[in-house]
């Protein structure tokens, strides 16, 4: 890792060079509510200042909620083709706990098979992260997600009269010298990175107490008490799924031209929380109800990959629960399976 | 560039069999023979099918894995992808993606050893690439017993194999159906009553089971009471599969993928996974 420091003069001009070069997404005001990542052209659109956090998350970039996996031809053969081309794009603005979110993506998807349609654009995508206060759902720090160590190019964190960045690839080198006037990070400014930081970290309003729950979950597993009450008002729409960083799973279906000759497989995302998740040919559902649907989301999100990776799947961003209907909280559930065992 | 996961291998039905009124049995070779040559899969393995234009579904292979110029699917018309299997002619092409799964039918650690099958309905047909195979190497083995159970007569599928198995005196076949009619002499009820009479050392036994998710309960219950043990009984199960390579995760069951972990697993390794079985 370099450390580098950008003043604050020249950071406008570091950023209207790259989005005159780049094809260049960052968090932009949808509406009153809402950040979302777009294409931006006009260094005006930008805003970083956002309290909640952007909706979709920036998977979609990588993992759009619908994509041709491969198209075919039918005549006296068939003739099938993927055309997965990506360019070259510039991801800014993204904070630490979703960077967290895409790095659990590049593992996922390169665990024992390259899934090629993410990584044909994940191979393009240039990273670069900013620091921001936590918004009052993230709960990232409880899960040691509030601090990323890698899977960006550059990260920026701002020290008022001065950004401190830090340099996590060659590209992102690359990037700074060609279009950012830079000097290397002294004492001075690791000691107000490391006050920032501090800082940062007193802010989370929402903590999860994740100790234990590991092994707790077991005994909690047959609590149909429990698991009733947390459900309870879940309208099993999915939406906490939609707007997660890392959430992965997803159908496919083949498509028809009216031709009928050229025909498309599409996966696009699905969520364990729809009844149908758990269907299968013949009728028998293995999820029938929502109860078990929503733990087993939790196991996904909380323990599964503690198995599987050695992580969890949640990165405390809190968007399901900005996004859930029936005010479900899974950093709530989490300390309630604590008080439930414990009490 | 590694192979994309996502791409199927063009393959022809080269013949079918309609084996009852609602299930057929597809000889499927690859077009590209060097693909067919190395299509080597192991007994409890899948592929995903694609029917073009319908969609992909996840079938376990059902032929003898020692035979490498055509492969055997048998198939029930059930959802959209197999309806449309039944309707295609011989000739048709399909797209083939796998062999997929690492957990198998134990062909390997069952040699020198007695083995139980227990198959209940469509269950017979992935454990017909192990029965297969087993026959082929029959000194391997101790004794076998076969218990199969259908629906009723006109469900059983397999009648060749089954009294070809009953004609030899190397293997023990009970077939038992629910809803008998007038013809039927053989045994009634569900597969799990005879059970009990199986007389095989415990310690000494391998079982395997398939069949449809309600039997696997009641199996392991009665196999429990004959002492079997946990990490000689095998499993195969089902789950809803999108891809079949461990990315669309339907198929999770705890930490466990049934397409990457599975399809087959030891009663030991679902014991600690909830929901399972």
């Amino acid at each position: 890792m370099l450390y580098k420091v950008l003043k604050k003069g020249s950071y406008d001009l570091f950023l209207a060079k790259l989005i005159a070069d780049f094809e260049f997404i960052g968090p932009v005001k949808k509406d009153k509510a809402t950040h979302d990542f777009k294409k931006i052209s006009d260094i005006r659109k930008l805003d970083v200042n956002y309290k909640r956090t952007t909706i979709a998350p920036a998977k979609k970039i990588l993992y759009p909620s619908t994509e041709t996996l491969l198209q075919y031809e039918i005549n006296e053969d068939i003739e099938m083709s993927v055309d997965y081309e990506a360019g070259e794009k510039i991801l800014f603005g993204i904070d630490a706990c979703d960077v967290n979110g895409l790095n659990f993506l590049d593992r996922f998807f390169s665990d024992e098979m390259i899934d090629e349609p993410y990584f044909s654009k994940r191979r393009k995508l240039t990273v670069i992260g900013l620091d921001r206060m936590p918004s009052d759902t993230n709960f990232s720090l409880s899960l040691g997600k509030e601090y990323a160590k890698d899977g960006f190019d550059l990260f920026l964190t701002d020290l008022n009269n001065r950004y401190f960045v830090r340099v996590g690839s060659e590209k992102g080198n690359d990037i700074l010298t060609k279009y950012a006037d830079v000097s290397d990070a002294g004492e001075d400014d690791f000691k107000d990175y490391n006050k920032f930081m501090d800082t940062y970290r007193k802010s989370f309003k929402l903590k999860a107490d994740i100790n234990n729950l590991y092994d707790n979950y077991e005994l909690i597993y047959n609590n149909k008490d429990f698991w009733n009450r947390v459900a309870k008002d879940c309208y099993s729409c999915g939406s906490c799924c939609l707007v997660c960083p890392t959430c992965f799973c997803f159908n496919v279906r083949d498509d028809m031209e009216l031709n009928l000759k050229k025909g498309a497989k599409t996966r696009e995302w699905d969520s364990c929380m729809i009844p149908e998740y758990g269907l299968v040919a013949g009728g028998h559902n293995f999820r029938p109800d929502k109860e078990n649907r929503l733990k087993q989301r939790y196991r996904c999100k909380l323990k599964t990959f503690i198995d599987r990776f050695g992580t969890y799947s949640c990165v405390g961003c809190g968007r399901c629960i900005e996004a859930c209907l029936a005010k479900i909280n899974i950093a709530e559930d989490i300390n309630a399976v604590k008080k439930e065992v414990s009490v | 560039m590694e192979k994309n996961i996502y791409i199927p291998d063009l393959a022809k039905i080269i013949r079918i069999d309609s084996v009852t009124a609602n299930e057929k049995i597809f000889d499927i070779a690859f077009i590209d023979k060097e693909v067919q040559k190395s299509f080597n899969f192991k007994p409890g393995q899948f592929v995903e099918l694609t029917v073009f234009g319908v969609g992909e579904a996840p079938f376990c292979v059902a032929s003898n894995p020692r035979n490498n110029d055509k492969f055997q699917l048998c198939v029930r018309a059930v959802g959209s992808v197999s309806k449309a299997l039944h309707n295609l002619k011989e000739g048709a092409k399909v797209g083939i993606r796998g062999p997929f799964g690492k957990g198998v039918f134990p062909y390997k650690e069952a040699e020198q050893h007695n083995v139980l099958v227990v198959a209940g309905g469509m269950g017979l047909v992935p454990l017909m690439s192990f029965l297969t195979y087993m026959m082929d190497l029959r000194e391997q083995y101790k004794n076998v017993m076969i218990i199969y159970g259908a629906v009723n007569p006109a469900n059983i599928l397999y009648k060749n194999e089954i009294s070809y198995w009953n004609s030899r005196d190397d293997i023990s076949v009970c077939v038992t159906v629910d809803n008998p009619d007038d013809k039927w002499t053989g045994e009634i009820g569900v597969c799990t009553k005879l059970i009990p009479r199986v007389d095989f050392k415990p310690e000494d036994t391998y079982t395997i089971v398939c069949g449809p998710p309600v039997m696997y309960k009641y199996v392991v219950q009665e196999l429990e009471k004959k002492n079997f043990k946990e990490d000689k009984i095998f499993l195969s199960l089902e789950r809803r599969m999108e891809c079949g390579v461990g990315k669309c995760n339907h198929c999770h069951i705890g930490e466990k993928l049934v397409c990457v972990d599975g399809p087959v697993f030891s009663l030991w390794e679902l014991r600690n996974i909830k929901e399972a079985i």
